[in-house]
Formats: structure tokens, sequence, C-alpha cells
């Protein structure tokens, strides 16, 4: 099979998984569990950390230790300012332009703001950014992402932490098949691995996600059974699927069933 | 005591106080601490104090939970050699959650290492009015209840205090506010330098930087604080029977009844060893949580809110580690007081060889062959 790669603003992935850093039992767990997912970017976030005096420094190191691709999140922002802020810290902390862009609009189910969205994108993408920004599956919020300039857009399945999967498959499919050349990864709500699949086979280049590993019984199984739904997603999607039907259509020939074994015979 | 050995504790934390009065019966025992008589600088001055290996085993291994469960049955027998009395519980805790977050109920129904209808159960609204009464007058009335009778809890301060005069009563030498260090197994402090039979390691995140010069190549034995903060409140218009754990999406909240309408809640759990007083955020959850289950607690007085760190390896697990005559014991993480007496037996397992062979834990102790001093 030709090489078939994620690309992140040029950097190409052989991992259609990016993994979150938060919630596990233990760093140790969480380590693990990164290791087994196969996911070459771990996102992670900075507040409450206070990362002024350097204070998450023993657990970013851990997550350092790993070797892959840092993608910190501005998590827990409300306004362009504290978000863009929040990016410039972590660029400085990290060595890293890419940015995963999120801005809290409800604090009941943690909903991207999308009009604040759209103006923390273009001040960081005009400051060098590479910009990943969360986002809800509304079409023409993308539109206005990438016509910014953003090579990634990530629209939610469903709201942070609730496991629903693909609440709007529909809306997803547009953004899709209007923007074929954007890598689309779905953020958030995916709680089992056959959401992932689900959303692979629908053409979706990649899943990011974190409860759904880190708080089940055993996340580093958990993450094992997310990376082989993604590859048999992905693989899917390549291979072409059927089309539905509304009838049945045996695969073997019935011509040479005696006509009193035909179903509608009678 | 002439043939005994000659015991140094370095830490006078939890750790050090409960390994300190339990060798000080047959021992001659020193301790060394950088900190005051009230272990103001320590993880044990803050915690909550519960004792609860079920709940607590939702996110730790099976080894704790039989080292907690283990501790539940050591602890009346430490208090009872203590100089002064100790409030000590073992009353049940009961774990609440808002609809919002049943789905958080629920999972960690399934991630506790217990089994439902025997270790623990889930209760109707009016079931929890016979154990709680006032929960049940709420203008809020929960739903979702889990009842897990075996839990524990007890008053940390109180316990510091009477260890504390227990081991002065002894005529235990205490090194108080001494900046202390071990070098080649020796305990260095005030310009001296002395050896001993044994030297115990206790001091938690003091360590830090030895404990990381003796790191494994996994680096398993990497130690990092993990903040923590705590409110302690005066609720004159509360009454809880027991110590509640209300379900939150990132860290369990504990709202701890200790005697005279006294509560300690807690604790916020974040990666950071940010040692700044509490946050706005920190203090409006859990202050936001007690007054949501309780509106008794509006008028209630806040003696305290302080932060701190917790000591933890990276399996947040606890470690023994021998080295020769040197015993490193550290990483109880937010598990001080649920494990402290089991942790403390396996160590005076270690000097004393005639005493019966406690219970052995999964990963506990680990003997070092070859020193790297």
């Amino acid at each position: 099979m030709t090489s078939d790669t994620l690309n992140i603003y040029g950097i190409q992935l052989d991992s259609r998984l990016l993994i979150g850093s938060a919630l596990y039992p233990s760093p140790d767990v969480m380590q693990q569990s990164i290791q087994a997912s196969g996911a070459q970017v771990v996102t992670l976030s900075l507040s409450r950390q206070n990362p002024e005096a350097n204070g998450g420094a023993s657990f970013w190191e851990m997550i350092k230790s790993l070797g892959l691709h840092l993608l910190p999140n501005t998590a827990g922002c409300h306004s362009v300012t504290e978000a863009v802020n929040m990016a410039k810290m972590s660029r400085e902390l990290f060595q890293t332009d890419w940015v995963k862009l999120e801005l809290v609009g409800d604090d009941y189910n943690l909903q991207p703001d999308p009009i604040e969205l759209v103006k923390a994108t273009e001040i960081l993408l005009n400051d060098g950014f590479k910009v990943l920004p969360y986002c809800t599956d509304d079409l023409v919020i993308a539109r206005h992402l990438v016509e910014l300039g953003c090579e990634v857009i990530m629209p939610w399945g469903s709201p942070i932490g609730t496991g629903k999967g693909l609440l709007n498959p529909y809306a997803l499919q547009a953004i899709r098949d209007r923007f074929p050349e954007v890598t689309l990864i779905v953020d958030s709500g995916i709680g089992k691995p056959s959401h992932a699949t689900q959303a692979l086979e629908m053409g979706v280049d990649a899943i990011l996600l974190n409860t759904a590993v880190a708080q089940a019984q055993n996340p580093v199984m958990m993450a094992t059974a997310f990376a082989r739904a993604i590859e048999a997603g992905r693989l899917a999607y390549q291979s072409g699927l059927i089309s539905e039907r509304s009838t049945a259509k045996p695969s073997t020939p019935t011509l040479d069933k005696p006509f009193w074994h035909q179903v509608n015979y009678g | 005591m002439p043939n005994t050995p000659n015991i140094a504790i370095v830490g006078a934390g939890l750790i050090g106080r409960v390994v300190a009065v339990s060798l000080s019966e047959s021992h001659k025992v020193t301790l060394f601490d950088r900190d005051d008589r009230q272990g103001s600088l320590s993880a044990a001055h803050l915690a909550a104090a519960m004792l609860a290996p079920l709940a607590e085993s939702a996110d730790s291994s099976l080894s704790v939970m039989q080292m907690g469960q283990r501790s539940l049955e050591l602890w009346p027998g430490v208090l009872e050699k203590l100089q002064k009395p100790v409030f000590f519980q073992q009353n049940g805790s009961l774990i609440l959650a808002y609809e919002q977050d049943y789905g958080n109920l629920v999972d960690f129904g399934h991630r506790i290492k217990g089994e439902m209808g025997k270790d623990y159960s889930s209760l109707t609204p009016l079931q929890l009015e016979e154990l709680e009464p006032e929960l049940a007058q709420q203008p809020h009335t929960f739903q979702h209840i889990l009842w897990l009778p075996e839990e524990g809890q007890l008053d940390n301060r109180e316990l510091l205090e009477s260890l504390a005069s227990t081991l002065e009563q002894r005529n235990v030498v205490w090194h108080q506010n001494t900046e202390v260090s071990i070098e080649n197994r020796q305990v260095v402090y005030d310009g001296e330098r002395r050896s001993f039979d044994w030297v115990i390691d206790c001091r938690g995140l003091g360590a830090k930087d030895q404990i990381l010069q003796t790191g494994t190549e996994h680096g398993k034995h990497k130690l990092r604080g993990v903040r923590g903060e705590v409110v302690r409140l005066y609720a004159p218009e509360v009454n809880l029977n027991r110590p509640v754990r209300l379900m939150h999406p990132r860290y369990p909240i504990y709202i701890a009844p200790k005697a005279d309408h006294r509560f300690v809640v807690g604790a916020t759990q974040i990666e950071t060893e940010d040692q700044r007083q509490p946050t706005v955020r920190s203090a409006l959850e859990l202050l936001s949580a007690c007054f949501s289950v309780h509106k008794g607690f509006a008028e209630a007085e806040i003696l305290e809110i302080k932060s701190g760190l917790r000591p933890a390896f990276e399996d947040n697990e606890p470690k023994i580690r021998v080295d020769g005559n040197l015993i490193q014991v550290n990483g109880l993480f937010r598990h001080g007081y649920l494990l402290a007496p089991a942790v403390a037996e396996q160590c005076i397992a270690l000097i004393d060889t005639a005493l019966p062979k406690p219970p052995v834990f999964e990963h506990l102790i680990e003997f070092t062959e070859n020193s790297h001093d």
C-alpha cells in the first residue's frame, strides 16, 4: 500500500490518533496508555499549573520523555486575550508553534465560542502559529477558519467528556465534502472505539480523544482498542464502502435453487 | 537499652512520627526534621485524613486498597498507645452525584475494586435520609448515591499532636527546625555527621533531589509534587455523621466532618508543583461543593484555606527502598493516612526481624543491591 499519512501543517504522521494527557489514574498509566495508542501527538494543558513559575515542570517532563509531538491547548480560556496569552506562553515553554485553540463559550457543556474562536485564530495565525481550532460542526464557521488559513480544523463529535459519539454525522460529512483538502480531526465526545471507526469511515482524517481512554477501567487496553478501531476505519474508507440498500440481496446466486426454495415462491 | 539498634528517622511528618512511636517502644530513636512540632510544612498537616480504601481503589492498585484495609485494622492499636485521644471514626462514607455527573458515578462504580451489594451498595433518597437526615431536608436532594459502609476517617491534627506528645513523653530526641540531609547513609545536620545502625528517610518531597539521584533506569522513582488545596470550616448549622464524597469531573471532593462541627473540605488535585496560596477557582469549587450539598454551609466560618504538595512517584504508589542500612519511605501521594500504619509496619519488620512477618504487598519493598553514594 502507498504511504498513507496524516498531514498536520506539513508534518506527516503515521498515526491518526491524537491523545490527551489528563485524567489518568497516574502518570505511569498515562505514559503506558499513550504508548499503547501509537499516537504521535499528545495534547497538554497549562491551565491551573501556574506556568509562569514553571509549576508543571515535573509532569511536562514525563510527557516530553515520550518523544512525541506536543500540542499545547488553551483549555479553560474564555476570552481572546486569555487564549492568545496562553498560546504564547505554551510556544515558549514547549518550543512549538502548534496550538490547539480552545475558547469556552458555555461553562455548562464547555461548548466552544465560535465567534471568539475565529478572532483568536486570526491573531495567532498572523503571529506565526499553526492553529488547530476546536470548533463546533458548523459548516460556515469551518469555512471562516479555512479562509483564514487553517490547514487543520477540529470540530466536535459531541461535547467534551460526554462520550456520546458523533451527534451530527450529517454536519461532519458536509464539512468533509466541502473541504476535502483540509485535515479534518474530530475532537471531543468520542466514547467508544466504534465512534472513532465511524468517523474515519466517513473520511475524517483523525481523532483527538482523552477521557474515553484515561477513564476506562483499563486505560492501556482501551488505548490499543482505539488504535485498532482507527486503523479499521481508515482502511474501510480507503477500501470504498458499499452503499446501503433497502432490500436484501443474496450474495450467492440463486439460479440453481429449486423454485420452492426461493423466497418469493407462492 | 544497650543492645538495641540506634535508629535515625529523618523527616517527622506522618510516616516519620508513626514509625518513631512504634520503634521508640524498644529502641533508641532520634528524629531529625526541618519542620516544626506541628509539622506545618508536611502534606500530613493539610490532609483531610480519609481512610477510604475502597473509594480510593477507583484510581489505585489492588495492593494500595489492601494496604488501606490493613491500615484500617491497625489504626485503633496505634491510637491506643498514644498520650492523648484522637478523633477516629469508621462510620462509612457516602458518594453523591448530581444528575450531570451521574456518568462519573457509574464509571466510579465500575472502577472501584469491590463487589456491589457486598462491599458497597446504592441507596435510595429515603435510605439516605436515615443515614444523613439533614441532607434529605435540603432543597436539592440527591438521587444518585453510593454507600461504602467500611470507610473511615480521623482527625489529622489531633493525631500529629498526640504522636508528638507521645514521643516527648518517651524522651525521644527530636531535632526540630533543623536543616538535615543524608550522605553516604549518614545523617548530616548542624555541621555534624553521624552514623546510625539504621537511617529511615521519611522526608516526602524534602527528599526529592536525593530520590532522583538514586532513581532507576525506568524513572519510576522520580518523585514529584501534586498540588492539593484544602478548606477548613466551622459550620455549627451542619450535622453530618460521616464523610461525603461528591463526584467531580476531575477529582473527588470530600466533605469530612470532624468533632465540634469542624469540617475539612478537599482536596483539589493538580499536576503542578506550584506552591502559591489556593487559587480563586479552587476555592470556588470547594466552597460551592459544600454549599450545594448543605445550605447550612452558607454562614460557616472559613478557619483556613491552604495549599500543599503531595509526594508521588510516577505510578502514584508508595515505595520502601532498602539500600544497606538506609530505608527510604516515600510516595504516599494522597494516601498518607490511608496507608501509614501498614507502611510503618513493613518498615519496622525490616529492622525488628524477630517480629511476626506482616502481610506481603506487591511492589512495595525494593532492595537496592549496589548503593549509589
